[in-house]
């Protein structure tokens, strides 16, 4: 019975931990509060950050939530992406790293994607490589934009519409 | 009668205790060695900075080149203009000077033992009377809260009196000890968080300043982790001064990251890590950086 009644315990307290943010976050009011300094005083100020970060795993050790694991998603063809609407997002998400045509501060820490069309690639598998590329490489440092929420499936279509018309 | 108790027991515990270790995912670790000359492994830069009166200046005008320097052509003097580290530090001398009246302010920061000289260079180091390994800013709020003064740890005048302490140390090398006790367990832990992925975009510290060094992130080149903190507190062209661990919450935030409060025992892990990266570097305060 003290084992049931400890298991339980330990079932219940289990999901308080994973849902909270640590205490050691900087957060008011469940929204991402950003450090802000006030010249000549001895108090730290907290602004809300543009963002709202608080659903994301941070680095605190009260951190009790998992990262989401690396998931495969099954892309149903036909395409059905707009280019313009791919374009306006590669260069809002993807240039930082990669080069893109007509970018004149190209970064070089993924791979660049002019004359992407020449790979000839198939839709899904450059898909799966937006939505989670750790389904390729466990240590990739792309981010899983699909599996993180922070791209709809609509927009990653726009995003392989956008990159297989880079002659 | 008892039995199916057991066993749901047991299975309720079972799932619990496997529910208690949350999937984490970590950059591929590095060997990382506690002095600055180690940065000749993972990026080769070291040797471009590793004398700061001898720089060469061609390379500071290069946008190829320049990233190699670490910097460094950034810390003073790098040019004659004054800029907000100067006033920082005029600022940090005086509340230090009020406070430090009686000569308590000195004896809590250093922990009754040696001058004030010598503290930028030992810290972060184990604190008894806290308890804990405590950087110089954790230690600046504690002994300002002693004599009743608010100085809480990333504030200005926080960092004011901490990037004053660095300047009468000035040119002395960064020493921390990491090979024994707390200190040590607290590098370890701090090397471990360095490549611990978190955050919307799933990055570690590593994932760039450790794996992508030397590449460019549009106008940026990554460069590397090995001695950087010798010019902290830092005046920052776009965040006035900015304390290590104020860096960490902002090195959070741009990689969508929900940062800490500094203070807390990841960014003081994640400092003692750094600054023995730092060890045998010479202090350079107060610097200007722009990114």
């Amino acid at each position: 019975m003290r084992l049931l009644l400890a298991g339980l315990a330990l079932l219940l307290a289990t999901p308080v931990w994973c849902a909270d943010i640590p205490s050691d976050a900087g957060v008011d009011g469940g929204k991402t509060m950003a450090p802000q300094i006030v010249v000549n005083s001895g108090r730290l100020e907290w602004a809300p950050h543009k963002r709202d970060l608080t659903r994301w795993l941070t680095l605190s050790y009260q951190d009790r939530r998992a990262t989401p694991e690396p998931t495969r998603f099954d892309m149903k063809l036909p395409l059905a992406g707009d280019k313009a609407r791919g374009k306006t997002l590669a260069w809002e998400w993807c240039i930082a790293c990669h080069t893109l045509p007509g970018d004149e501060w190209p970064g070089n820490v993924g791979s660049p994607m002019v004359h992407y069309k020449q790979y000839k690639h198939a839709d899904p598998l450059i898909f799966q490589q937006i939505f989670d590329a750790r389904v390729f490489n466990p240590n990739t440092v792309m981010p899983a934009f699909g599996t993180f929420g922070l791209l709809a499936e609509q927009e990653i279509r726009d995003l392989v519409a956008y990159l297989q018309s880079i002659e | 009668m008892k039995t199916p108790f057991f066993l749901l027991a047991g299975f309720l515990t079972a799932s619990a205790l496997a529910q208690d270790i949350p999937y984490r995912e970590y950059e591929p670790f590095e060997r990382y060695e506690p002095i600055v000359s180690g940065d000749l492994m993972l990026s080769g830069t070291y040797q471009h900075w590793k004398d700061p009166a001898n720089l060469d200046f061609r390379m500071a005008g290069n946008p190829d080149e320049n990233w190699k320097l670490n910097w460094k052509f950034m810390d003073p003097p790098f040019n004659q203009t004054v800029h907000g580290g100067h006033f920082a530090v005029d600022r940090g001398e005086r509340l230090f000077k009020q406070l430090d009246v009686y000569g308590t302010f000195a004896s809590c920061l250093s922990d009754r033992s040696g001058s004030p000289r010598n503290l930028r260079a030992g810290y972060p180091r184990w604190r008894a009377d806290l308890g804990r390994v405590a950087g110089l800013e954790e230690v600046i709020e504690h002994c300002g809260a002693k004599q009743g003064r608010v100085l809480q740890n990333g504030s200005y005048d926080n960092s004011a009196i901490s990037i004053y302490l660095a300047s009468i140390g000035n040119g002395q090398p960064i020493n921390i000890d990491v090979t024994a006790g707390p200190m040590k367990a607290s590098f370890e832990r701090g090397r471990r968080l360095f490549h611990a992925k978190a955050g919307a975009f799933n990055f570690s510290c590593a994932s760039c300043h450790t794996h992508n060094i030397g590449k460019r992130l549009r106008g940026n080149v990554i460069t590397t982790i090995y001695g950087d903190v010798a010019h902290y507190p830092v005046y920052r062209t776009q965040y006035m001064l900015q304390s290590l661990q104020l860096r960490f919450a902002e090195c959070n935030l741009d990689t969508r990251t929900q940062p800490l409060r500094p203070g807390s025992q990841p960014y003081t892990d994640l400092e003692v890590f750094v600054t023995a990266l730092t060890n045998g570097y010479p202090i350079s305060v107060p610097a200007e950086r722009d990114w």
